[in-house]
Protein backbone atom coordinates (compact mmCIF):
# COMPACT_ATOMS: atom_id res chain seq x y z
CA UNK A 1 0.00 0.00 0.00
CA UNK A 2 1.23 3.43 -0.61
CA UNK A 3 1.70 6.28 1.87
CA UNK A 4 -1.39 7.27 3.69
CA UNK A 5 -2.22 10.73 2.98
CA UNK A 6 -1.87 11.45 6.49
CA UNK A 7 -0.51 9.56 9.33
CA UNK A 8 -0.21 10.12 12.36
CA UNK A 9 1.73 8.66 15.46
CA UNK A 10 1.86 8.63 19.28
CA UNK A 11 0.85 12.30 18.84
CA UNK A 12 1.01 14.40 22.70
CA UNK A 13 0.34 17.65 23.52
CA UNK A 14 0.67 19.44 26.44
CA UNK A 15 0.22 22.80 27.62
CA UNK A 16 2.12 22.85 30.93
CA UNK A 17 0.96 20.18 33.32
CA UNK A 18 -2.11 19.62 31.11
CA UNK A 19 -1.66 17.23 28.72
CA UNK A 20 -4.37 17.39 25.61
CA UNK A 21 -3.48 14.44 23.55
CA UNK A 22 -1.17 11.28 25.42
CA UNK A 23 -0.14 9.50 22.24
CA UNK A 24 -2.66 9.53 19.21
CA UNK A 25 -1.66 7.26 16.57
CA UNK A 26 -4.12 7.71 12.96
CA UNK A 27 -3.91 6.74 9.30
CA UNK A 28 -5.95 8.77 6.84
CA UNK A 29 -5.70 7.31 3.31
CA UNK A 30 -6.04 9.57 0.09
CA UNK A 31 -10.02 10.56 -0.51
CA UNK A 32 -11.01 9.40 2.86
CA UNK A 33 -13.34 11.35 4.98
CA UNK A 34 -12.66 10.85 8.74
CA UNK A 35 -15.12 12.17 11.12
CA UNK A 36 -14.15 12.46 14.73
CA UNK A 37 -16.31 12.64 17.73
CA UNK A 38 -16.05 13.10 21.13
CA UNK A 39 -16.76 15.15 24.84
CA UNK A 40 -15.44 18.64 25.21
CA UNK A 41 -11.92 18.59 26.23
CA UNK A 42 -11.04 15.09 25.09
CA UNK A 43 -8.83 16.66 22.48
CA UNK A 44 -10.33 16.29 18.91
CA UNK A 45 -9.94 19.94 18.46
CA UNK A 46 -6.58 20.29 19.52
CA UNK A 47 -6.02 16.54 17.44
CA UNK A 48 -6.91 18.83 14.27
CA UNK A 49 -4.99 22.41 15.38
CA UNK A 50 -1.79 19.92 15.74
CA UNK A 51 -1.84 18.72 12.09
CA UNK A 52 -1.86 21.68 10.19
CA UNK A 53 0.94 22.74 13.27
CA UNK A 54 -0.62 25.64 14.66
CA UNK A 55 -0.51 23.49 18.05
CA UNK A 56 3.08 21.69 17.08
CA UNK A 57 2.89 18.44 19.02
CA UNK A 58 5.69 17.90 21.51
CA UNK A 59 6.28 14.25 21.05
CA UNK A 60 5.13 11.55 18.15
CA UNK A 61 5.04 11.83 14.41
CA UNK A 62 2.59 13.57 11.67
CA UNK A 63 3.36 12.38 8.13
CA UNK A 64 1.63 14.22 5.66
CA UNK A 65 2.05 12.61 2.38
CA UNK A 66 5.13 10.76 3.56
CA UNK A 67 6.95 13.63 4.95
CA UNK A 68 7.70 14.05 8.38
CA UNK A 69 6.35 17.48 8.94
CA UNK A 70 7.34 17.40 12.96
CA UNK A 71 11.12 16.67 12.54
CA UNK A 72 11.65 19.11 9.84
CA UNK A 73 14.40 21.79 9.37
CA UNK A 74 14.15 24.01 12.35
CA UNK A 75 11.18 21.87 13.91
CA UNK A 76 10.90 22.56 17.81
CA UNK A 77 10.66 26.11 17.75
CA UNK A 78 6.77 26.59 17.15
CA UNK A 79 7.72 28.83 14.15
CA UNK A 80 9.43 25.58 11.92
CA UNK A 81 9.21 27.74 8.53
CA UNK A 82 10.11 24.63 6.08
CA UNK A 83 7.54 22.88 7.69
CA UNK A 84 4.97 25.22 7.87
CA UNK A 85 5.49 26.53 4.62
CA UNK A 86 4.59 22.91 3.18
CA UNK A 87 2.18 21.73 5.79
CA UNK A 88 -0.27 24.78 5.40
CA UNK A 89 -0.06 25.10 1.52
CA UNK A 90 -1.78 21.21 1.57
CA UNK A 91 -3.73 21.67 4.69
CA UNK A 92 -6.78 24.02 4.39
CA UNK A 93 -8.96 24.39 7.83
CA UNK A 94 -12.30 25.83 8.48
CA UNK A 95 -12.96 26.96 11.95
CA UNK A 96 -16.18 26.86 14.37
CA UNK A 97 -16.36 30.50 14.87
CA UNK A 98 -15.74 31.27 10.87
CA UNK A 99 -13.14 33.94 11.38
CA UNK A 100 -13.15 35.57 8.00
CA UNK A 101 -11.51 38.73 7.58
CA UNK A 102 -14.40 41.40 8.88
CA UNK A 103 -12.55 43.99 6.99
CA UNK A 104 -12.75 41.72 3.43
CA UNK A 105 -15.84 41.61 0.93
CA UNK A 106 -16.55 37.68 0.89
CA UNK A 107 -14.26 37.65 -2.81
CA UNK A 108 -11.26 39.12 -1.11
CA UNK A 109 -11.41 36.75 1.94
CA UNK A 110 -11.04 34.32 -0.95
CA UNK A 111 -8.39 36.27 -2.77
CA UNK A 112 -6.24 37.40 -0.39
CA UNK A 113 -4.38 34.22 0.64
CA UNK A 114 -3.97 33.13 -3.09
CA UNK A 115 -2.27 36.72 -4.03
CA UNK A 116 0.01 37.07 -0.83
CA UNK A 117 0.88 33.48 -0.48
CA UNK A 118 1.09 31.99 -3.58
CA UNK A 119 1.42 35.41 -5.59
CA UNK A 120 -1.20 34.80 -8.23
CA UNK A 121 -2.31 37.63 -9.89
CA UNK A 122 -5.31 39.88 -8.98
CA UNK A 123 -7.08 39.10 -12.04
CA UNK A 124 -6.35 35.34 -11.54
CA UNK A 125 -7.32 35.21 -7.91
CA UNK A 126 -10.63 37.05 -8.59
CA UNK A 127 -11.50 34.76 -10.99
CA UNK A 128 -10.56 31.23 -9.08
CA UNK A 129 -12.40 33.10 -5.96
CA UNK A 130 -15.60 33.80 -8.19
CA UNK A 131 -15.33 29.98 -9.35
CA UNK A 132 -15.33 28.76 -5.65
CA UNK A 133 -17.78 30.87 -4.37
CA UNK A 134 -20.20 30.00 -6.95
CA UNK A 135 -19.66 26.51 -6.10
CA UNK A 136 -20.50 26.82 -2.55
CA UNK A 137 -23.78 28.50 -3.63
CA UNK A 138 -22.88 32.25 -2.57
CA UNK A 139 -21.93 33.51 -6.53
CA UNK A 140 -24.45 36.88 -5.78
CA UNK A 141 -22.74 37.57 -2.65
CA UNK A 142 -19.19 38.55 -4.01
CA UNK A 143 -19.40 42.07 -3.04
CA UNK A 144 -20.56 41.50 0.60
CA UNK A 145 -18.96 41.89 3.75
CA UNK A 146 -18.79 39.02 6.39
CA UNK A 147 -21.49 41.49 8.44
CA UNK A 148 -23.93 40.94 5.88
CA UNK A 149 -23.83 37.20 5.82
CA UNK A 150 -25.83 34.75 7.83
CA UNK A 151 -23.73 32.21 10.00
CA UNK A 152 -24.11 29.52 7.20
CA UNK A 153 -23.53 31.98 4.11
CA UNK A 154 -20.18 32.74 6.43
CA UNK A 155 -19.21 29.31 6.73
CA UNK A 156 -19.11 28.11 2.98
CA UNK A 157 -17.11 31.37 2.24
CA UNK A 158 -14.84 30.21 4.61
CA UNK A 159 -15.04 26.49 2.92
CA UNK A 160 -14.49 28.34 -0.01
CA UNK A 161 -11.58 30.50 1.68
CA UNK A 162 -9.76 27.68 2.54
CA UNK A 163 -10.20 25.89 -1.07
CA UNK A 164 -8.84 28.64 -2.34
CA UNK A 165 -5.22 27.26 -1.45
CA UNK A 166 -5.90 23.89 -3.31
CA UNK A 167 -5.40 22.05 -0.34
CA UNK A 168 -5.02 18.26 -0.37
CA UNK A 169 -6.33 17.84 3.22
CA UNK A 170 -9.14 19.73 4.54
CA UNK A 171 -9.82 19.81 8.38
CA UNK A 172 -13.11 20.58 9.64
CA UNK A 173 -13.35 22.02 13.08
CA UNK A 174 -16.77 21.71 14.41
CA UNK A 175 -17.90 24.02 11.54
CA UNK A 176 -21.89 23.89 12.26
CA UNK A 177 -21.89 23.56 16.28
CA UNK A 178 -22.16 27.94 16.08
CA UNK A 179 -24.83 27.58 13.41
CA UNK A 180 -28.51 28.20 13.96
CA UNK A 181 -30.10 24.43 13.45
CA UNK A 182 -31.87 25.76 9.60
CA UNK A 183 -28.24 27.01 8.17
CA UNK A 184 -26.79 23.74 9.24
CA UNK A 185 -27.54 21.84 6.41
CA UNK A 186 -26.63 24.16 3.90
CA UNK A 187 -22.84 23.82 5.46
CA UNK A 188 -23.19 20.44 5.59
CA UNK A 189 -24.31 19.81 1.81
CA UNK A 190 -21.35 21.85 0.42
CA UNK A 191 -19.02 19.29 2.83
CA UNK A 192 -20.86 16.32 1.02
CA UNK A 193 -20.11 17.66 -1.84
CA UNK A 194 -16.02 18.31 -1.40
CA UNK A 195 -16.13 14.76 -0.31
CA UNK A 196 -18.01 13.33 -3.19
CA UNK A 197 -15.22 15.10 -5.32
CA UNK A 198 -12.62 12.87 -3.39
CA UNK A 199 -11.33 15.28 -0.50
CA UNK A 200 -9.31 14.08 1.96
CA UNK A 201 -10.88 15.81 4.97
CA UNK A 202 -10.78 15.25 8.53
CA UNK A 203 -14.05 16.56 10.61
CA UNK A 204 -14.46 17.25 14.29
CA UNK A 205 -18.36 16.77 14.44
CA UNK A 206 -21.62 16.44 16.69
CA UNK A 207 -23.07 15.86 13.64
CA UNK A 208 -24.02 11.90 13.88
CA UNK A 209 -26.50 11.70 10.80
CA UNK A 210 -23.57 12.95 8.78
CA UNK A 211 -21.14 11.04 10.39
CA UNK A 212 -22.65 8.06 9.00
CA UNK A 213 -23.85 8.70 5.72
CA UNK A 214 -20.54 10.79 4.71
CA UNK A 215 -17.26 9.57 7.19
CA UNK A 216 -15.46 6.78 6.03
CA UNK A 217 -13.77 6.00 9.14
CA UNK A 218 -15.26 7.39 12.75
CA UNK A 219 -12.89 8.05 15.09
CA UNK A 220 -14.40 8.44 18.93
CA UNK A 221 -11.51 10.36 21.27
CA UNK A 222 -11.97 10.73 25.34
CA UNK A 223 -9.44 12.22 27.47
CA UNK A 224 -6.56 13.03 25.13
CA UNK A 225 -6.54 9.17 23.63
CA UNK A 226 -8.42 7.10 20.49
CA UNK A 227 -11.28 4.81 22.76
CA UNK A 228 -12.62 3.23 19.24
CA UNK A 229 -12.49 3.72 15.76
CA UNK A 230 -13.56 2.12 12.99
CA UNK A 231 -16.73 2.21 10.26
CA UNK A 232 -19.42 4.20 10.43
CA UNK A 233 -22.10 1.49 11.14
CA UNK A 234 -19.59 -0.31 13.54
CA UNK A 235 -18.52 2.37 15.78
CA UNK A 236 -22.05 4.31 15.71
CA UNK A 237 -24.77 1.76 15.95
CA UNK A 238 -22.36 -1.15 18.07
CA UNK A 239 -20.05 0.30 19.96
CA UNK A 240 -17.83 -1.91 21.97
CA UNK A 241 -16.32 0.18 24.57
CA UNK A 242 -18.43 1.77 27.68
CA UNK A 243 -17.11 5.40 26.99
CA UNK A 244 -18.40 5.14 23.57
CA UNK A 245 -21.99 3.80 24.50
CA UNK A 246 -22.32 6.32 27.05
CA UNK A 247 -21.25 9.24 24.94
CA UNK A 248 -23.35 8.08 21.74
CA UNK A 249 -26.30 7.74 24.45
CA UNK A 250 -26.15 10.89 25.89
CA UNK A 251 -25.93 12.86 22.26
CA UNK A 252 -28.66 10.50 20.74
CA UNK A 253 -31.25 11.06 23.36
CA UNK A 254 -31.71 14.31 22.34
CA UNK B 1 -9.08 94.14 40.05
CA UNK B 2 -8.16 95.76 37.11
CA UNK B 3 -4.50 95.14 37.66
CA UNK B 4 -5.20 91.96 37.43
CA UNK B 5 -7.02 92.31 34.10
CA UNK B 6 -4.44 94.54 32.86
CA UNK B 7 -1.50 91.93 33.69
CA UNK B 8 -3.72 88.94 32.26
CA UNK B 9 -6.14 89.86 29.66
CA UNK B 10 -4.67 93.44 28.16
CA UNK B 11 -6.55 92.97 24.88
CA UNK B 12 -4.57 95.97 23.63
CA UNK B 13 -1.51 93.96 24.12
CA UNK B 14 -2.63 90.65 22.45
CA UNK B 15 -3.75 92.52 19.62
CA UNK B 16 -0.13 94.50 19.30
CA UNK B 17 2.07 91.24 19.59
CA UNK B 18 -0.83 88.51 17.72
CA UNK B 19 0.77 88.19 14.87
CA UNK B 20 4.16 87.68 16.44
CA UNK B 21 2.39 84.50 19.00
CA UNK B 22 0.55 83.03 16.23
CA UNK B 23 3.62 82.79 14.35
CA UNK B 24 5.62 81.39 17.10
CA UNK B 25 2.51 78.85 18.07
CA UNK B 26 2.72 77.72 13.91
CA UNK B 27 5.93 76.52 15.29
CA UNK B 28 4.39 74.33 17.69
CA UNK B 29 2.02 72.74 15.26
CA UNK B 30 5.37 72.08 12.75
CA UNK B 31 6.78 70.20 15.79
CA UNK B 32 3.87 68.86 16.77
CA UNK B 33 3.17 67.46 12.83
CA UNK B 34 6.70 66.29 12.21
CA UNK B 35 6.54 64.50 15.66
CA UNK B 36 3.26 62.80 15.14
CA UNK B 37 4.62 61.05 11.57
CA UNK B 38 7.14 59.79 13.25
CA UNK B 39 5.73 58.63 16.46
CA UNK B 40 2.93 57.26 15.29
CA UNK B 41 5.56 54.54 12.48
CA UNK B 42 7.85 54.59 15.21
CA UNK B 43 5.08 53.55 17.96
CA UNK B 44 3.45 50.63 14.98
CA UNK B 45 7.20 49.48 14.79
CA UNK B 46 7.74 48.91 18.26
CA UNK B 47 4.07 47.24 19.02
CA UNK B 48 4.98 45.04 16.12
CA UNK B 49 8.60 43.67 17.63
CA UNK B 50 6.54 43.52 20.92
CA UNK B 51 4.37 40.97 19.14
CA UNK B 52 6.81 38.73 17.12
CA UNK B 53 5.87 35.77 18.25
CA UNK B 54 8.06 31.78 19.20
CA UNK B 55 11.03 31.70 21.77
CA UNK B 56 13.95 32.88 19.04
CA UNK B 57 12.38 36.47 19.57
CA UNK B 58 12.70 36.39 23.11
CA UNK B 59 15.23 38.93 23.17
CA UNK B 60 13.80 41.15 20.73
CA UNK B 61 10.39 41.61 22.86
CA UNK B 62 12.32 42.22 26.00
CA UNK B 63 14.21 45.42 24.42
CA UNK B 64 11.37 46.56 22.88
CA UNK B 65 9.35 46.21 26.40
CA UNK B 66 11.90 47.35 28.10
CA UNK B 67 12.11 50.73 25.86
CA UNK B 68 8.44 50.99 26.20
CA UNK B 69 8.52 51.39 30.06
CA UNK B 70 11.76 53.40 30.06
CA UNK B 71 10.62 56.23 27.90
CA UNK B 72 7.00 56.36 29.20
CA UNK B 73 8.41 56.55 32.77
CA UNK B 74 11.02 59.51 32.30
CA UNK B 75 9.90 62.93 32.46
CA UNK B 76 9.91 64.07 29.43
CA UNK B 77 11.59 67.19 30.30
CA UNK B 78 14.67 65.26 31.52
CA UNK B 79 15.04 63.80 27.75
CA UNK B 80 14.91 66.86 25.80
CA UNK B 81 17.55 67.94 28.32
CA UNK B 82 19.78 64.90 27.92
CA UNK B 83 19.10 64.27 23.97
CA UNK B 84 19.90 68.27 23.41
CA UNK B 85 22.71 68.65 26.30
CA UNK B 86 23.95 65.38 25.62
CA UNK B 87 23.87 64.60 21.47
CA UNK B 88 26.57 67.56 20.27
CA UNK B 89 29.01 66.36 22.14
CA UNK B 90 29.44 62.61 21.09
CA UNK B 91 32.06 63.58 18.60
CA UNK B 92 31.86 60.22 16.52
CA UNK B 93 28.42 60.98 15.26
CA UNK B 94 28.98 63.34 11.96
CA UNK B 95 28.57 67.20 12.87
CA UNK B 96 25.46 67.06 10.14
CA UNK B 97 23.53 64.73 12.42
CA UNK B 98 24.97 65.41 15.48
CA UNK B 99 24.28 69.40 15.51
CA UNK B 100 21.56 68.87 12.62
CA UNK B 101 20.23 71.99 10.37
CA UNK B 102 17.70 70.29 8.39
CA UNK B 103 14.73 72.05 6.14
CA UNK B 104 16.21 75.46 7.64
CA UNK B 105 15.33 74.42 11.38
CA UNK B 106 17.76 74.77 13.86
CA UNK B 107 19.40 72.10 16.33
CA UNK B 108 17.35 72.49 19.22
CA UNK B 109 14.12 72.12 16.78
CA UNK B 110 15.79 68.80 15.65
CA UNK B 111 16.38 67.84 19.77
CA UNK B 112 12.79 68.48 20.74
CA UNK B 113 11.80 66.63 17.84
CA UNK B 114 13.65 63.60 18.46
CA UNK B 115 12.52 63.60 22.46
CA UNK B 116 8.88 63.94 22.18
CA UNK B 117 9.39 60.76 19.14
CA UNK B 118 11.43 58.81 21.59
CA UNK B 119 8.41 59.07 24.28
CA UNK B 120 5.68 59.55 22.53
CA UNK B 121 6.48 56.30 20.72
CA UNK B 122 6.76 54.49 23.48
CA UNK B 123 3.37 55.86 24.53
CA UNK B 124 1.94 55.07 20.89
CA UNK B 125 2.89 51.57 20.79
CA UNK B 126 0.86 50.85 24.14
CA UNK B 127 -1.84 52.47 22.28
CA UNK B 128 -1.41 50.12 19.50
CA UNK B 129 -1.09 47.13 21.65
CA UNK B 130 -4.36 47.73 23.07
CA UNK B 131 -5.92 47.78 19.59
CA UNK B 132 -3.92 44.52 18.02
CA UNK B 133 -4.69 42.35 21.41
CA UNK B 134 -8.44 43.38 20.91
CA UNK B 135 -8.60 41.52 17.53
CA UNK B 136 -10.00 38.29 17.95
CA UNK B 137 -7.56 35.28 18.31
CA UNK B 138 -8.82 33.56 15.58
CA UNK B 139 -8.28 36.06 12.64
CA UNK B 140 -4.11 35.31 13.09
CA UNK B 141 -4.99 31.60 13.13
CA UNK B 142 -6.99 31.70 9.78
CA UNK B 143 -4.49 33.93 8.66
CA UNK B 144 -1.53 31.49 9.39
CA UNK B 145 -3.41 28.33 8.60
CA UNK B 146 -4.20 29.99 5.31
CA UNK B 147 -0.17 29.99 4.88
CA UNK B 148 0.69 33.76 5.41
CA UNK B 149 3.42 34.18 7.52
CA UNK B 150 3.11 36.03 10.96
CA UNK B 151 4.32 39.52 9.34
CA UNK B 152 1.62 39.34 6.30
CA UNK B 153 -0.96 38.26 9.19
CA UNK B 154 -0.37 41.30 11.06
CA UNK B 155 0.13 43.37 7.79
CA UNK B 156 -3.28 42.44 5.90
CA UNK B 157 -5.33 41.15 8.85
CA UNK B 158 -4.56 42.15 12.33
CA UNK B 159 -3.25 45.63 12.00
CA UNK B 160 -6.00 46.84 9.56
CA UNK B 161 -8.21 45.62 12.19
CA UNK B 162 -6.81 46.88 15.43
CA UNK B 163 -6.40 51.02 13.64
CA UNK B 164 -9.51 50.84 13.40
CA UNK B 165 -10.44 50.15 16.81
CA UNK B 166 -8.13 52.71 18.34
CA UNK B 167 -8.66 56.31 17.05
CA UNK B 168 -10.19 57.47 20.26
CA UNK B 169 -6.92 56.53 22.20
CA UNK B 170 -4.42 57.74 19.79
CA UNK B 171 -6.07 61.02 19.58
CA UNK B 172 -5.81 61.44 23.33
CA UNK B 173 -2.43 61.09 23.06
CA UNK B 174 -1.88 63.89 19.77
CA UNK B 175 -3.75 66.34 22.39
CA UNK B 176 -1.60 65.92 24.71
CA UNK B 177 2.01 65.56 21.94
CA UNK B 178 0.36 69.26 20.92
CA UNK B 179 0.67 70.36 24.58
CA UNK B 180 4.11 68.89 25.41
CA UNK B 181 5.70 70.57 22.27
CA UNK B 182 5.81 73.77 24.56
CA UNK B 183 8.49 71.64 26.39
CA UNK B 184 11.13 72.62 23.58
CA UNK B 185 11.00 75.90 24.83
CA UNK B 186 13.55 74.94 27.66
CA UNK B 187 16.34 74.49 25.18
CA UNK B 188 15.70 77.72 23.81
CA UNK B 189 13.50 76.86 20.18
CA UNK B 190 11.58 79.90 19.79
CA UNK B 191 8.28 78.57 19.93
CA UNK B 192 4.97 79.85 21.45
CA UNK B 193 5.95 79.77 25.28
CA UNK B 194 9.36 80.93 24.68
CA UNK B 195 8.38 83.79 23.24
CA UNK B 196 5.38 84.92 26.22
CA UNK B 197 7.59 84.11 28.95
CA UNK B 198 10.33 86.82 26.80
CA UNK B 199 7.27 89.13 26.14
CA UNK B 200 6.51 88.83 29.92
CA UNK B 201 10.46 89.95 30.89
CA UNK B 202 10.27 92.73 28.37
CA UNK B 203 6.92 94.26 29.35
CA UNK B 204 6.28 92.46 32.68
CA UNK B 205 2.69 91.68 30.61
CA UNK B 206 1.52 88.40 31.16
CA UNK B 207 -1.41 88.52 28.16
CA UNK B 208 0.68 86.53 25.65
CA UNK B 209 0.67 83.89 27.75
CA UNK B 210 -3.07 84.05 27.74
CA UNK B 211 -3.05 84.51 24.13
CA UNK B 212 -0.86 81.62 23.66
CA UNK B 213 -3.12 79.40 26.09
CA UNK B 214 -6.05 80.57 23.89
CA UNK B 215 -4.53 79.56 20.61
CA UNK B 216 -4.18 75.59 22.70
CA UNK B 217 -7.62 75.74 23.28
CA UNK B 218 -9.20 76.67 19.86
CA UNK B 219 -6.85 73.96 18.45
CA UNK B 220 -7.61 71.20 21.21
CA UNK B 221 -11.32 71.97 21.98
CA UNK B 222 -12.36 70.60 18.72
CA UNK B 223 -9.98 67.64 18.91
CA UNK B 224 -11.63 66.79 22.43
CA UNK B 225 -14.86 66.52 20.66
CA UNK B 226 -13.93 64.04 17.92
CA UNK B 227 -12.32 62.04 20.91
CA UNK B 228 -16.00 62.07 22.47
CA UNK B 229 -17.83 61.34 18.96
CA UNK B 230 -15.62 58.38 18.29
CA UNK B 231 -15.84 56.77 21.99
CA UNK B 232 -19.65 57.46 21.71
CA UNK B 233 -19.91 55.46 18.43
CA UNK B 234 -17.07 52.75 19.90
CA UNK B 235 -19.40 52.50 22.83
CA UNK B 236 -22.96 51.94 19.91
CA UNK B 237 -21.05 49.19 18.31
CA UNK B 238 -20.10 47.66 21.23
CA UNK B 239 -23.92 47.97 22.76
CA UNK B 240 -24.92 46.55 19.25
CA UNK B 241 -22.36 43.88 19.14
CA UNK B 242 -20.99 44.16 15.87
CA UNK B 243 -17.54 44.28 16.92
CA UNK B 244 -17.92 40.99 17.90
CA UNK B 245 -17.79 38.63 15.03
CA UNK B 246 -21.64 36.86 14.84
CA UNK B 247 -21.57 33.43 16.02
Amino acid sequence: MADPMLKLVGVHKRYGALEVLKGVDLDVAKGEVVCILGPSGSGKSTLLRCVNLLEPPEEGEIFLEGQDICRGPGSGTGEQSWNLDFVRQRVGMVFQQFNLFPHKSALENVTMAPEKVLGRSKAEAREKATALLERVGLGDKLGQYPERLSGGQQQRVAIARALAMEPHVMLFDEVTSALDPELVKEVLDTMRELASEGMTMLVVTHEMGFAKEVGDQVVFMDGGVIVEQGKPVDVLDHPTQERTKKFLGLVLER
Amino acid sequence: MSEFFHQYFDFNYMGEHFWEVLEAFLQNLVIFAVVAVLALSWGLLLALLRQLPGKKFVPVRFVTIAYIDLFRAIPILIVILLISGGIPFLEFIPKDIRIPHWFGKPDPFWYGVAALMLVYGAFTAEVYRAGIEAVPRGQMEAARSLGMSHWQAMRHVVVPQAVTLIPAPMLNELISLLKDTTLVSVIAFAESVLISRELLAQSFNSSAMILTAFFFILIILPMARVVDKLIARQQGKIARGSHIEVA
